[in-house]
């Protein structure tokens, strides 16, 4: 009989329980839209910061210091890295955080008289190799670690294009000084040996590299007779910002009880990933670029804060939104819950009823609502970050547990209501 | 003098014939009761008398036009200035107090007047009860407070749909008492109740079953 | 006329009034709805100027160089800087570098304005003290690891040159010159003594220099001379940024000002897809309150067709029936209005504090616009369901149930 009252409900009062379905689904899809935006915007912006360059850099444990400036460097030895460490870097936990990293090698060379600084790096490389059986691959270099390059005249250095390692690009004040063009070559002396390169691209990068020449590594090495040797590794990788586990690990990771370990080695912390790095480079020295690193951290802080501001306030609209529409819903409802009350139901007997109508309508409801959010986030995800928002499971049941929850909360001042009628007063004229 | 003539009419849903054919005559001041059954068709007349609805055939002719070939809107106004309504489910405004609920009608009618509001519930001893809203009313309160509403335009036909169907005996008296006192006023009045009771209390007794109509007879009882 | 609209008044009053409970939850859905969209609205207008000083942790955005071989003078870096609105300038640090060298080592100083460093490059990390005053210095880690220095250190710096006979030596002390024995050649050994306060740590070539005053940098080098290179960080859009460039660069000849373009460019890229997501954000949640508000006016006037079945029988015709329940509709709109914009006010206020630990910029237009906003929708919200509600027969409803 139960059963065959709440049929009874849907079959006649399908527009009301169509109305409460739909207020349910509007609410769930909010409320799915918001959470995956919230929980993929860390995601979203981190890629985006991913533009200001790289976050860690890769060194040699014992590099010298001051050997960038003024020409001190002529009694300082240095100590170089392997070139195939570079492929370690995808190898370790983090490596899927890694979104891009290119190795970095220089000398001073000699151009038209004047000393000059020459980077050898990737610009478009290609990598893959086979390390125990898995075969790793990744496309990366400076298109992406640089991707705030004017480029003034010519284009990018394009690896898979050109063959042959003699082509470089040169900085915007450097080629102003000196007259050059892209599709002319120069000729650069080093310390074993010269070499023509030919000028592929003119670039403007508002920093000390405009001064600089960037050819390929293969280049810079026999310039300095340095062969599969480099420099530095330019990382720059997905991170979570700092929080005081970071900080205490920062100061030195042994001192971590063995949870804390765990967690901090799982979690994309910046010091973390330095640290895998280490562990699968243990001559290079790791460190997180404070200017980068930080300012991310804070920035994607504050921008997860306020969209999950914002979400709270979603779902504060979407679950007032809810049980305001379940309470008006079940209150419309009263004449005929008093009527059955007048033949005799109990209190508790009609309570049941409402709250498996109600229920049920919401279940419903929230399953659609549910798919409305996934094209909602979709939508924000694709204008916003040209890049689908990935769904998160936890937000399945979030949003299951909320509307549950929200739909009882509804009802219950509508069912109060119901309780306390008298079905005289209902059935004779009132409303 | 006649006030309304219904003559041949016929209303059809689909195939029920809720009225078949039937004429009936009301004179000005009359006191008719219209009994029957449940789905007699006393409804369906009551809502032609009232304005409220037009036959599928036949003629309505109140105050000597025919009104049955009226638009909807006219129907309206007619009811408005000429009749008063007084339902089984008082239907009050639940929001309005006593003497609002009165003065919708007026409002719709001509002006709110809220001295002459008050007045016809003095009229159905509800004068204390001005101020007081439907839900902290009785049955008989509110029902007094229907026909206080159905007074105040001073209508020459009023038509109560089952006025006593709701109310204990003691309010059923009172009821019938404005209305012996409305009838003395020179007050049309129409009522439909399946009460043999309220029934007895008029001028006149029509009986409807299926639509027609099977007796129509003096009171020999009017204590008018 | 008169006793009429006073009729209506007290209807609409009544209704609103004596209705509470349903009317409240009318007014909820709306509050809601104007909420959303005041404070929404203002964060939305807020957020490039919020997010904006939160990229200034990136530090400079703007750099100033000589442009020729020279150095860059106070005067044409006062009027370079006067290019930038006050409000704008965050802050500004010159770098005076000098060769010097310290435990025999060379090390390249650089004289630094320690008040507005932190300004310029907010993301330095000092173990340690920032130093205060003359003779105090901060330490690059990298230097500090080769010349195993540690806060507290007492360092020198020295400038060793030839004395000449054009070398002023008045502002030399005399123990510093000494004559080589073999070459009869003076030199001078001039010596800043340092206090080292704290080492730097940033993980880029900063680490590199040993930081000290400006005055201690004139003081070694024995020399007035103007700056190498100053830092501007301002919170401006890249294209304000360029504005001011151009500016500077057109109107003062002696130094050459450059946009870091790493920070702007990349700056700029953020904050537009920032700022559109809390647009697309917004619009979404709003179209869907709307849709609540709807969906809420339809049952609450859907509840009333008895009501307007017994005021047809009363004689009233449909225009007045629209005009009441519009009037109702338009009332809770305006009261739901007024106090969602000024709860969303409050909301964005919060949010502005909590995030940003700032007040949130006042949009006054957003009140106004909030308020008409949910009359309206309201309005158009309660109009659809009245007007199928009026053309329901009285009789029909007025019979029973």
């Amino acid at each position: 009989m139960f059963l065959r009252m709440v049929c009874g409900t849907f079959y006649r009062q399908w527009k009301k329980m169509l109305m409460i379905a739909l207020t349910v689904a509007l609410g769930a899809s909010i409320a799915t839209a918001m959470l995956n935006v919230m929980l993929g915007v860390g995601d979203k912006i981190n890629e985006e910061l991913k533009t200001y360059g790289s976050n860690i850099t890769v060194v040699p444990q014992s590099e010298s210091v001051i050997s960038k400036l003024y020409e001190l460097d002529e009694d300082v030895r240095y100590d170089y890295l392997k070139e195939e460490s570079v492929n370690e870097l995808l190898t370790i936990f983090w490596a899927n955080n890694i979104v891009d990293f290119a190795p970095e090698t220089d000398t001073t060379v000699t151009l038209d008289g004047n000393e000059v600084r020459l980077i050898g790096s990737w610009f478009n490389h290609h990598l893959e190799f086979i390390k125990k059986g898995t075969t790793y691959q990744r496309d990366t270099g400076l298109v992406n670690l640089r991707s705030w390059w004017d480029i003034k005249s010519g284009k990018w250095l394009d690896e898979q294009e050109l063959n042959g390692t003699d082509y470089c690009m040169v900085g915007e004040t450097l080629a102003n000084e000196k007259k050059l063009s892209a599709g002319d070559t120069i000729r650069v002396k080093g310390e074993h040996g010269t070499k023509e390169l030919e000028i592929v691209g003119i670039f403007e990068s508002g920093d000390d590299e405009d001064k600089c020449i960037f050819t390929t590594v293969t280049a810079v090495q026999e310039l300095t007779d340095t062969s599969g040797l480099i420099k530095k590794i330019e990382v720059s990788a997905i991170t979570s910002p700092d929080d005081e586990l970071a900080v205490k690990a920062a100061k030195n990771p042994s001192l971590l009880t063995g949870d804390e370990y765990d967690l901090w080695y799982c979690t994309a912390y910046v010091s973390s990933i330095c640290f895998q790095i280490q562990e699968a480079v243990p001559e290079a020295a790791a460190s997180a670029v404070r200017q980068i690193a930080d300012s991310e951290g804070k920035i994607l802080e504050k921008t997860e804060l306020l969209m999950s501001l914002i979400t709270l306030m979603s779902l504060i609209g979407a679950t007032l939104g809810i049980s305001n529409l379940v309470t008006s819903g079940v209150m419309e409802r009263s004449q005929e819950l008093a009527l059955l009350k007048a033949v005799g139901a109990k209190n508790g007997q009609i309570t049941r009823l409402v709250l498996t109508e109600t229920i049920l309508t919401a279940v419903v409801g929230a399953v659609a609502g549910y798919f409305m959010g996934y094209a909602f986030a979709q939508i924000i995800g694709q204008t916003v970050f040209n890049s689908s928002i990935e769904m998160n499971g936890m937000v399945a049941f979030i949003v299951a547990v909320l509307i549950v929850l929200v739909t009882l909360v509804g009802s219950i001042p509508a069912i109060r209501l119901v309780l306390r009628l008298r079905p005289s007063e209902v059935l004779h004229g009132g409303h | 003098m006649s006030l309304l003539e219904l003559k041949n009419i016929s209303k059809i849903y689909g195939d029920l014939h809720a009225l078949d054919n039937v004429s009936l005559n009301i004179e000005k001041g009359e006191w008719i009761a219209i009994m029957g059954p449940s789905g007699s068709g006393k409804s369906t007349m009551m809502n032609i008398i009232g304005c409220l609805d037009r036959p599928s055939t036949g003629e309505v002719i109140f105050d000597g036009k025919d009104i049955s070939k009226e638009s909807r809107r006219r129907l309206t106004e007619l009811h408005r200035d000429k009749i008063g309504l007084v339902f089984q489910q008082f239907h009050l405004i639940n929001y309005l107090n006593a003497v609002e609920n009165v003065m919708v009608a007026q409002y719709y009618h001509s002006m709110p007047d809220e001295k002459e509001a008050l007045a016809a519930l003095e009229r159905v001893g509800l004068k204390d009860r001005a101020k007081h809203l439907p839900s902290q009313l009785s049955g008989g309160e509110q029902q007094r407070v229907c026909i206080a509403r159905a007074l105040i335009n001073s209508p020459e036909l009023i038509l109560a749909d089952e006025p006593t169907g709701n109310l204990d005996e003691a309010n059923e008296n009172i009821v019938l008492g404005i209305f012996r006192q409305l009838h003395k006023e020179g007050t049309s009045l129409i009522v439909v109740t399946h009460d043999p009771e309220v029934g007895e209390e008029a001028q006149r007794i029509v009986r409807l079953d299926h639509g027609k109509i099977t007796s129509d007879r003096k009171n020999e009882g009017f204590k008018g | 006329m008169n006793k009429k609209k006073r009729m209506f008044i007290r209807m609409i009053t009544a209704s609103l009034v004596r209705r509470r409970s349903r009317m409240i939850v009318a007014l909820l859905a709306i509050m809601v709805g104007a909420t959303i969209l005041s404070g929404l609205g203002m964060i939305y207008y807020d957020v490039p100027r919020q997010m904006s000083s939160q990229f200034r942790s990136y530090g400079a955005n703007v750099i100033i160089m000589p442009s020729g071989d020279g150095f860059i003078q106070e005067q044409a870096l006062q009027t370079a800087l006067g290019k930038f609105p006050d409000a704008e300038l965050e802050g500004y640090t010159p770098y005076r570098y000098e060769n010097t060298s310290i435990h025999n080592m060379p090390v390249t100083l650089a004289g630094i304005n320690f008040d507005s460093i932190m300004k310029t490059s907010p993301y330095w990390h000092i173990s340690g003290e920032l130093p205060e005053q003359d003779g105090q210095t901060l330490v690059g880690a990298k230097v500090a690891d080769k010349l195993s220095i540690k806060t507290g250190d007492s360092i020198s710096a020295v400038n060793s040159f030839e004395v000449t006979d054009s070398t002023d030596t008045s502002r030399i002390p005399d123990y510093e010159i000494y004559t080589d024995p073999k070459t009869g050649e003076k030199h001078c050994d001039h010596a800043l003594d340092l206090k080292v306060t704290g080492i730097l740590d940033t993980g880029g070539s900063e680490e590199e220099y040993v930081y000290v005053s400006l005055g201690d940098t004139a003081y070694l080098s024995l020399a007035d001379r103007g700056y190498d290179i100053v830092e501007i960080s301002a919170a401006a859009t890249q294209d304000k940024l360029s504005e001011y460039i151009d500016n500077i660069n057109s109107s003062v000849r002696s130094v050459s000002a450059k946009l870091v373009k790493r920070v702007t460019a990349s700056e700029s890229s953020v904050l537009t897809k920032l700022q559109s997501l809390v647009f697309i954000v917004t619009a979404v949640v709003l179209i869907l309150t709307m849709i609540c508000v709807a969906t809420t006016m339809t049952a609450v006037i859907a509840e009333r067709r008895r009501e307007i079945g017994l005021r047809k029988a009363l004689g009233a015709n449909n225009g007045s029936i629209v005009g009441q329940f519009l009037s109702e509709g338009l009332v809770l709109g305006g009261i739901g209005g007024i106090l969602g914009a000024l709860l969303g006010y409050a909301f964005a206020e919060i949010v502005s504090v909590n995030v940003f630990s700032s007040s949130i910029m006042f949009q006054p237009l957003l009140i106004p616009v909030t308020i008409a906003s949910s009359v309206i929708v309201t309005g158009a919200a309660c109009l659809i369901p009245i007007r199928s509600a009026v053309e329901v027969d009285p009789a029909l409803v007025l019979k029973g149930e």
